[in-house]
């Protein structure tokens, strides 16, 4: 039994962060942030092509590494703490997604894609829009909310009602009958697009009786991917808060030297942990106990996203007026961190998840 | 990240839940639930004779080296038979402090000597010990001990007073620290000694809880001998001992205490489906919320077992104490206005008023809350002492 990151693992995560730490400074966060693209298209680039993050998860015939979730989390832990503006996340996502189909023949084709560079979306959440089989195909009609990165993804996986059943798609966005339109974020480190389709094509990734089953999973997967990112962005938060209180000099010595600010970090500390300890698990979960994953989802999100609000709030107020300010960092923190927990539905929906598979409710 | 168990880890699951199973019955069926913290009081004889029965089956020590009596045992299997014990709802241990705090203690510091002396003892489950390191003017600041040691006649002398000690009245030697150097200040001229406790310089008075029973006592040492070997390390060694104890525990018996708090849960959610007291939206999210995080707490002490670093420990402690104060809140709101009136006199407590009561303890003992978040503060985010 081990429980935590082995060597393999653990190379990965210092050679991400090396990287990132060259092709991710807070300047290049900050330019792409503010950008109208909201895009850091040259780091995206090596990314995936030096790099080759994007396809860690999807299997070596089709171009992949294939490796675990857990690899894929190491990925997007390190990624969260940069809050580089990159379509990572969905694009591991519905890569998992795709993987997890049982058509081979739908899937290969997408996931050789992936691997080669495109970028991929996911709308596992929301009101599902209406799939109907048209001759051998399926169209879809509908439109979708919060779709992340959608302006820029080539491949959108979404769940649909099929036959009044739950079934995950797949389609193309530079389809005809598809129509893109970015949004304003108030969090510019991830941008959303809402997406209207209009019988657009798409091709089942699975359906029918097993439709409700791989839709849960994918949403499930989707949610740890926020918990581990969560916990990237909660770790780099809290150490630069901790930076400053070490530095910052008032009434005549540091103010990390203050109990009354010691207690709140340690408390934020112990938070930071749980959570990670929890997102940790659930990676694990993905691949080593699927069956557990409709508790662990929204378990790990749950206390990866009350960690990374706690956190970030506490930043801005630790750091003073400073904290306040446009040119400071905080303020990135603290609106990752409040529109993640949107995007998730909001912690009371996660809690009430948690409560259903617990038995408890 | 494997989280798997060895074929040699699922038989010693099995050989435990065998033993404990055929041994668990007769005269010692009755001790299912007694003892531990909160209930120290109850049926400590019978309990007494459980730890040399404990003792002859060899699960005493079981992670001490075999050279030192014990089974090697690696920390998952350690694991294992703290969970498959508590598992069994087996009685809370009479010698807690000697199997986990100071067996560990002797064989890393103590002379060969003293280890012959003592480990069998301890080993058998025939001598039980206690722990004098909190006195009235040392609580949270250790190095404030003020109980002197001085050395006449080829004994140790001790005066002073030790307070918060459980199970002082039925154990048989303390393992305390005393200021042995009359000169010295904070942690320097400090000793660990081990002293008979059954001897006439010796008071113990029972300090009633809040709880109405005792667990703890205060230990009057007046005139009080022990052997001049009867220490562990050199003379003015006792903070780098005493400190060493503290490091020994690397989160296996959480793991083990996990599931007593998982019976304890389960028990509040059943309640509170009875009384129907979870159709309320506020009671339902903070069970829910306790699920969630003795989940979450299960997970932190796996990734962190094993680990002598202040950090997990700190992590840990306030993570359960503070769960566990709040699952004592949570059960009075379960039951509602018949957790203000009392099952019997003079000062019977009920279960969910027990655990109320009890767990206010669990952030003040072992390392106050305040004690934990300065380490963390200070020994994990480096930030500057004040």
């Amino acid at each position: 039994m081990q429980f935590g990151l082995d060597d393999d693992q653990l190379e990965l995560k210092h050679t991400v962060r090396a990287f990132l730490e060259r092709h991710s400074t807070p300047a290049i966060v900050r330019r792409a942030a503010e950008h109208e693209d909201g895009f850091a298209a040259s780091a995206w680039e090596r990314l995936v092509g030096e790099m080759e993050l994007t396809s860690l998860g999807i299997d070596s015939e089709h171009g992949g590494a294939g490796a675990s979730f857990v690899e894929v989390g190491v990925a997007l832990e390190e990624l969260g703490r940069t809050l580089l503006p990159v379509p990572f996340l969905p694009t591991v996502v519905a890569a998992g997604a795709i993987s997890d189909s049982p058509d081979g023949g739908v899937s290969g084709p997408l996931l050789e894609r992936i691997a080669a560079g495109e970028i991929a979306t996911v709308a596992l959440s929301g009101p599902p829009p209406l799939a109907t089989r048209v001759g051998d195909g399926i169209t879809v009609r509908g439109s979708i909310d919060h779709v992340l990165d959608g302006d820029r993804a080539g491949v959108l996986v979404l769940w649909a009602l099929l036959d009044g059943e739950p079934a995950t798609l797949a389609l193309e966005l530079g389809t005809n009958g598809v129509e893109v339109s970015p949004v304003l974020t108030l969090d510019q480190t991830r941008r959303q697009a809402t997406v209207m389709l209009a019988d657009c094509p798409a091709t089942a990734l699975s359906s029918g009786p097993a439709g409700r089953g791989a839709y849960e999973r994918a949403r499930n997967v989707l949610a740890v991917a926020y918990a581990v990112e969560a916990v990237g962005t909660a770790a780099r938060c809290l150490d630069l808060t901790v930076t400053y209180l070490r530095e910052r000099v008032q009434f005549g010595r540091p103010i990390g030297s203050f109990q009354a600010l010691k207690h709140r970090c340690a408390d934020l500390y112990v938070s930071l942990e749980a959570a990670r300890s929890a997102a940790y698990y659930a990676a694990w979960a993905v691949d080593g106990a699927p069956q557990e994953l409709p508790v662990l989802g929204p378990l790990a999100q749950l206390v990866g996203i009350d960690a990374l609000l706690q956190i970030a709030a506490e930043a801005i107020q630790l750091h003073g007026g400073i904290g306040f300010t446009w040119e400071h960092e905080a303020h990135l923190f603290f609106k990752r961190a409040k529109s993640t927990e949107l995007l998730c539905g909001g912690r009371r929906e996660l809690r009430r998840l948690v409560g259903e598979h617990a038995g408890i409710v | 990240m494997d989280l798997s168990y060895s074929p040699d880890d699922e038989a010693l699951r099995a050989e435990v839940r065998d033993w404990l199973e055929s041994n668990l019955q007769g005269a010692f069926g009755a001790l299912r639930g007694t003892g531990g913290s909160g209930r120290e009081h109850e049926a400590v004889e019978l309990r007494r004779e459980w730890e040399r029965a404990l003792g002859a089956g060899r699960w005493i020590g079981l992670g001490l080296p075999r050279e030192s009596g014990g089974r090697g045992a690696t920390l998952i299997q350690q694991v294992i038979f703290a969970e498959e014990y508590a598992r069994a709802d087996a009685p809370g241990r009479v010698n807690h402090m000697g199997e986990h705090l100071l067996a560990p203690t002797l064989v890393a510091f103590a002379s060969e000597e003293l280890q012959h002396r003592f480990l069998p003892g301890i080993l058998r489950g025939e001598e039980l010990w206690c722990q004098g390191y909190s006195e009235p003017g040392a609580g949270s600041d250790l190095a404030a001990v003020r109980t002197r040691a001085r050395l006449a006649g080829g004994r140790w002398l001790i005066d002073g007073q030790k307070v918060w000690t459980s199970l002082a009245a039925h154990a048989d030697w303390c393992f305390l620290v005393a200021r042995t150097d009359p000169k010295s200040e904070r942690h320097r001229g400090l000793s660990y000694l081990l002293v008979p406790m059954r001897q006439e310089a010796i008071e113990i008075r029972p300090i009633v809880q809040m709880t109405g029973t005792s667990e703890f006592s205060e230990v009057f040492f007046d005139g009080a001998w022990t052997a001049e070997d009867c220490i562990v390390g050199h003379p003015g060694d006792g903070w780098r001992v005493a400190m060493g104890t503290l490091g020994f525990e690397r989160g296996v018996a959480t793991l083990g205490q996990q599931i007593g708090f998982e019976r304890e849960l389960a028990h509040v959610i059943e309640l509170a489906r009875q009384t129907g007291a979870i159709e309320d939206p506020e009671i339902a999210s903070r069970t829910i919320d306790a699920w969630a995080e003795l989940r979450v707490m299960r997970y932190q002490a796996m990734r962190t077992l094993g680990s002598a670093d202040a950090g997990p420990a700190s992590v840990s402690k306030l993570l359960w104490a503070n769960w566990h104060r709040r699952l004592g809140e949570l059960a009075m709101d379960v039951r509602g206005p018949s957790a203000a009136i009392l099952p019997g006199g003079p000062y019977e407590l009920d279960r969910e008023q027990a655990l109320f009561l009890y767990s206010r303890a669990d952030t003040i003992y072992a390392g106050s809350n305040e004690i934990q978040r300065n380490i963390i503060a200070e020994r994990v985010l480096g930030l500057p002492r004040g």
